[in-house]
């Protein structure tokens, strides 16, 4: 034992490399052995520990970096950057989704809190926001009822929903992130049955618009209602949407999804207005406002292929959106410096009406033929927990469109990570030809808890 | 010549009230088979345990809820990534409830929420009967070996070969097949044990596949009592609040 420590150097290698033998063996026994040779007993399950509590809480911190090359001659541009667009724009955010409930008897307080601190070319900014915190009282499996900030997601379409008169609205490349909801009351009951007519439930939802409440849903001083009446009939979704108030117009919509076989799910949405105030660019190039009377549909499938391929496509209507020639007439009124929303030569009016006209003409998706659709590849190259997809979007009207290729690895229990990197492309004076940016990566890494 | 029709007529009635029996036996073992499973309607705690082929694994928890012949909900309790999760079996229909997206999306039964070896027809599996018609029944030693057709193509495996004990009448193994004769998956039942209320069964249930070389998923049954339930519990609308009934 001496003679190999105190001896040539030979004899140290031989000891330092007969330590690496025997620490590899034991690295081997204790940790690649048990692992691949595993046994039933190995698995226990103490169901002791997940007896329900009456305090739930849960979340997610998230780190997000995103890089874009700023397309500097588009009309977007000029508007968010003020004529002065940098080349690129790197955003840095940190997050944090707080939710929870604590029940008791027939009573259940939930909250959902989002807060997050941003990093970015223009500065520095941070926000925190009650997405939902509401009562909900449950005296039986058919009747609840609740009273507070709650956020509703009415329709059946994945990217749009025209139906969903009361939701906040949805971005095509996150519609699974949660939203702010609106403060409410509403009552639910439900009713099951045997036969073709499986289940009926109807919802009914005040929603106050008035100072501090809800400003932004709609015109202030106002009570409005919205109800859903929804059943399974035949093994069909089916609901009946009406909304009544003068914070928004009165308007009617339908909903259905069914699945056609055991991989094959059509679903669809139609919505109308009959009176819908909307602001225009006209001929002249001026703003005004026009009644229109406008009907919105979707139509879409979801696709399992035996590979396991999931493809989501919907072809969207947008019957309040503007056609090529209105969107083009708008971009030319940004265009023109005269009239840009920085001047302060406006009167009061022209500039509201710019607003509302910027508010309008920039929200996503404001033309009026969409596709989208959605490759999913679940486990690429038999990576477990991998997610590999390709998202599109077309505006149909003019040609321009966005693609987004997508990379998830959630293999690490409760962590996730995703990469994106999306594509904006279209001729001038085109929607995505216009965006302030060519293209965008996005690194996200996300720690839920 | 008259004793030899006389010997065929006998010999055919035999071989058609043979065959009846068979079939009308396959049929019995099959309900009660279901009968041991699982009780009319119960709660229940599950444990999934994927087993990659480097032997890392990683688990899941669900709470379970059954009433009747059709409705089945399952809730994801752990991990936090999947809590709240839940998913909804009326008959042929399965919907799938995301808590951040806050409102039950169609999912179809080949797919798999929680990857591995299960999917979901796995996790929100209705008696075989209701699924199943039983194509035949054969006898050996100590098992019965059923041959289950699948009764519509909503149904996720086209047809079954389910290995059943002759003393207990739980089933022990199953072959689960595509239209095209390809083995999907082979299910293997283990660990009997009493559940209370004179419930015994199998506590554990293992897969593997073909199609995941090397994969195995592991599901462990515990906490399975009788409960009664409302039917609207089994309703898109309640998928939020399944918790307050564990």
């Amino acid at each position: 034992m001496n003679c190999a420590s105190k001896g040539d150097g030979r004899n140290g290698r031989k000891g330092r490399k007969g330590r690496w033998h025997a620490f590899l063996t034991l690295f081997l026994v204790a940790v690649v052995v048990p692992g691949s040779s595993w046994a039933l007993e190995d698995f226990v399950f103490d169901v002791e520990a997940f007896a329900r509590k009456p305090l739930n809480l849960g979340g997610f911190a998230e780190m997000k970096w995103e890089h874009m090359d700023v397309r500097r001659d588009s009309v977007f541009s000029r508007l968010f950057f003020n004529d002065d667009p940098p080349t690129v724009f790197d955003q840095l955010t940190a997050s944090l989704q707080l939710n929870g409930s604590y029940t008791r008897g027939i009573a259940r307080f939930s909250w959902l809190l989002y807060g997050s601190v941003r990093e970015n070319t223009l500065g520095w900014s941070d926000r925190a926001d009650v997405y939902e915190s509401n009562l909900t009282l449950s005296p039986s499996p058919e009747l609840t009822a609740s009273l507070g900030k709650k956020s509703y997601q009415w329709g059946k379409g994945y990217a749009w929903n025209p139906a969903g008169f009361i939701n906040r609205g949805k971005d095509p490349n996150n519609p699974e992130e949660a939203r702010e909801g609106y403060i409410t009351a509403d009552l639910e009951a439900i009713r099951s049955f045997s036969g073709d007519l499986r289940t009926v439930s109807l919802t009914a939802v005040v929603l106050p618009v008035c100072a501090d409440v809800n400003e932004d849903f709609g015109d202030r001083d106002n009570v409005n209602l919205a109800a859903r009446l929804y059943l399974l009939y035949r093994d069909t979704d089916i609901d009946g949407i009406v909304f009544s108030g003068n914070s928004r117009s009165t308007r009617f919509g339908g909903t259905f999804s069914r699945n056609i076989r055991s991989n094959f799910a059509i679903h669809g949405e139609i919505a109308h207005v009959p009176r819908l105030n909307k602001p225009t660019v006209d001929q002249n190039g001026g703003l005004s406002r026009a009644t229109i009377s406008a009907t919105s549909y979707l139509l879409g499938v979801r696709y399992l292929s035996s590979f396991d391929l999931t493809t989501i496509l919907e072809y969207y209507h947008n019957g309040a959106g503007y056609s090529p020639a209105e969107m083009e007439r708008f971009y030319h009124l940004i265009d023109n410096r005269g009239v840009q929303l920085s001047d302060t030569g406006a009167t009061d009016l022209q500039r509201d009406l710019r607003q509302m006209a910027a508010a309008d003409f920039t929200r996503p998706n404001a033309g009026q033929d969409y596709l989208y659709a959605r490759l999913s590849q679940k486990e690429p190259l038999a990576i477990l927990y991998s997610n590999a997809a390709l998202i599109a979007i077309v505006n149909l009207g003019d040609g321009s469109y966005s693609l987004t290729p997508e990379l998830t690895y959630s293999g690490i229990t409760n962590w996730e990570l995703q990469m994106r990197f999306s594509v904006l492309n279209g001729g001038a004076l085109s929607e995505y030809g216009e965006k302030q940016n060519r293209n965008k990566l996005e690194f996200r890494l996300r720690y839920f808890f | 010549m008259k004793n030899k029709l006389s010997a065929c007529v006998i010999a055919a009635i035999l071989m058609f009230v043979h065959t009846t029996a068979l079939a009308l036996d396959g049929d019995a073992i099959l309900e009660e088979l279901d009968r041991r499973m699982q009780p009319e309607s119960y709660e229940m705690y599950r444990k999934l345990i994927n087993v990659e082929p480097d032997g890392r694994s990683r688990e899941f928890v669900l709470y379970t809820l059954k009433k009747g012949q059709d409705k089945m909900v399952a809730l994801f309790l752990s991990p936090a990534s999947e809590k709240g999760r839940a998913t909804l079996r009326l008959g042929d229909n399965m919907w799938l409830y995301i808590p951040n997206v806050g409102r039950p999306i169609r999912i179809t039964s080949l797919q798999s929420v929680v990857g591995g070896v299960f999917n979901n027809s796995d996790i929100l599996r209705l008696d075989f009967s209701v699924e199943y018609d039983v194509r035949g029944a054969t006898e050996q030693e100590d098992t019965y070996l059923l041959d289950l057709q699948a009764k519509t193509s909503a149904v996720a495996y086209d047809h079954l070969h389910m290995v059943v004990d002759k003393a207990t009448l739980l089933p022990i193994t199953i072959d689960c097949y595509a239209a095209s004769g390809m083995l999907i998956k082979t299910l293997r039942y283990s660990a009997i044990k009493e559940f209370g209320d004179g419930m015994v069964r199998p506590s554990v249930l293992e897969t593997d596949s073909p199609l995941y070389q090397g994969y195995k998923s592991v599901m462990l049954f515990a906490g399975l009592e009788k409960k009664e339930l409302a039917d609207e519990v089994f309703t898109l609308d309640y998928l939020s609040r399944i918790d307050e009934l564990r």
